[in-house]
């Protein structure tokens, strides 16, 4: 497996410097100065549009104008763009069932298996009539790409582009998908460390899957445990330095030399 | 020949110290202990012990509708099975759901509907499995309790919390919060569930005789018992969280001493 570097996923809900520790309940009210501040995401106004409240479970945060919830719970809505880690689970001639941890299953068409050979006139010289669902098997795990998602239809995926495409070695973890964000880290620094100390090729998906895989199987291990510290701790403050220093401490025991 | 038992209850529900036959005055409410997360496998779960009621409740969703012809295209439905084990009363319950199982699930779908988005997830259901280990009274009530606690656990948008208390009416005076002999004995029972986003009763229902007068009263004196128990449900909620939070902060706190001893 060539060594493929984590595309950092620009995520800044977790910014740690404007988001405070304060954890937030449903129905909880955030502020009732409606004049200067509009609620964003995980916020509503009331019905008299004179509190803003929040929605779920989650940490406040404050950014310009905007009151946000970060969630602390929730389940994974398929954004297009997305890369994801889905397991086939189901096929037939026309296409793949995959299984991408949210509502409905991903739908992974042949044509989106096999990149488009352009011709000299932008004309694909390859046709599509013999393709069919032969590539993969169930039970398959892939990272692909969400070409398209919406409230109705089920996403539509492909496994063509840079870094998609079929594993065949490795592990694959699940959390909460919204403490991903937490595990990448502010522009990757948490994931920079991960891969640093353990020594783990890292791939991070935004619906809660996790694939790794390193040489030594005690740092596999060591990750997994890292991974599951950070889920658990998400929403509490300096947790980089923390899962370094805890790290560290871990690789000092016997197994590591 | 069969063993019957009659149902016996004591002619009197105050004892000679003016208090209730379990020890507790006219508004107090019985212990209440929850927790949240309880279900691994459940997107969001809670477990409720309310006096003698032991209750889980599980919650799953956003999933797809079985049996599909449910299925709403324009929102998502929220169901709720409420179930009680066959050791949870006094007398063996069949395990078939029977009309009062039905009827509770019903009420207690139309009781949380409104805090949830459902048009938000349309094609989907919400599923909420309320499991009743033990039953002494008021079941429907903590029931509502525990299934708001555990749609709030799974990270469901919501508009807020959902809390509910019986009210009832015993040797004329007006109590919070029935236990199962009192429900039996007593003259009136008026369970209800206040939605905390507008203020508004979500659930009101009514078996006795009560006039109207007692009506008000113990529509107040149920105010100030669901307050009581939304402050409880939100603790129950936080719990999880400020207690790895404040775990961390002692961690690190004794890490800084350390460091300052060895120097």
């Amino acid at each position: 497996m060539e060594d493929k570097e984590q595309e950092v996923l620009e995520d800044d809900d977790f910014e740690m410097e404007e988001i405070s520790r304060e954890l937030v309940l449903p129905g909880e009210v955030l502020t009732e100065d409606v004049n200067n501040f509009i609620p964003g995401r995980g916020a509503i106004f009331n019905k008299e549009r004179n509190k803003i409240t929040s929605l779920c479970i989650g940490l406040k945060q404050i950014k310009k104008k905007y009151i946000n919830v970060i969630p602390l719970r929730g389940f994974y809505t398929p954004k297009a763009g997305d890369k994801v880690l889905a397991v086939i689970v189901d096929k037939n001639p026309v296409k793949y069932k995959c299984d991408i941890n949210s509502k409905d299953f991903g739908q992974l068409k042949p044509k989106n298996t096999i990149s488009q050979e352009k011709g000299r006139m932008g004309r694909n010289t390859r046709s599509y009539d013999d393709v069919s669902t032969e590539m993969y098997k169930i039970g398959d795990v892939l990272i692909v790409k969400i070409l398209s998602a919406d409230r109705l239809n089920k996403p539509e995926l492909t496994t063509v582009g840079r870094y998609l495409g079929m594993k065949r070695d490795g592990i694959v973890i699940s959390i909460d998908p919204p403490k991903i964000p937490r595990v990448i880290g502010r522009n990757g620094s948490m994931i920079k460390m991960l891969k640093n100390l353990t020594k783990c090729n890292i791939f991070v998906t935004q619906n809660g899957r996790i694939w790794l895989k390193g040489d030594n199987i005690a740092y596999e291990r060591l990750l997994i445990g890292a991974i599951y510290k950070i889920a658990s701790e998400a929403h509490t403050s300096g947790l980089t330095d923390r899962m370094k220093e805890y790290i560290e401490n871990e690789k000092k025991k016997e197994e590591f030399k | 020949m069969p063993l019957i038992i009659k149902d016996e209850y004591p002619e009197k529900l105050f004892r000679e110290d003016g208090k209730r036959l379990d020890g507790r005055k006219e508004n107090e409410l019985r212990p209440i202990k929850m927790e949240v997360g309880v279900i691994k496998n459940a997107d969001g779960s809670a477990y409720l012990e309310w006096g003698n009621n032991k209750i889980f409740a599980a919650v799953y969703g956003p999933r797809d509708v079985h049996p599909h012809h449910l299925a709403k295209p324009d929102r998502g439905i929220l169901r709720v099975f409420y179930r009680m084990t066959t050791y949870s009363v006094f007398e063996r319950k069949k395990p078939a759901p029977g009309r009062r199982e039905k009827e509770i699930s019903m009420v207690i779908a139309d009781c949380l509907r409104p805090v949830l988005f459902l048009e938000l997830y349309p094609s989907t259901s919400f599923e909420v499995f309320i499991e009743v280990m033990d039953a002494d009274g008021g079941t429907r009530c903590a029931s509502t309790t525990v299934a708001a606690l555990a749609l709030a656990d799974a990270g469901i948008p919501m508009r807020s919390l959902v809390s509910s208390v019986a009210i009832g009416k015993i040797d004329g005076k007006i109590i919070v919060d029935l236990s199962g002999i009192e429900d039996k004995a007593g003259e009136a029972d008026l369970p209800c569930a206040i939605t905390w986003f507008n203020e508004e009763i979500s659930l009101l229902q009514f078996d006795g005789d009560m006039n109207l007068k007692e009506m008000n009263e113990s529509l107040d004196l149920a105010k100030d018992a669901l307050k009581l128990i939304h402050e409880k449900q939100n603790e129950a909620l936080k719990c999880k969280y400020i207690e790895i939070q404040k775990e961390e902060e002692k961690n690190s706190q004794e890490n800084d001493n350390g460091g300052v001893d060895l120097k």
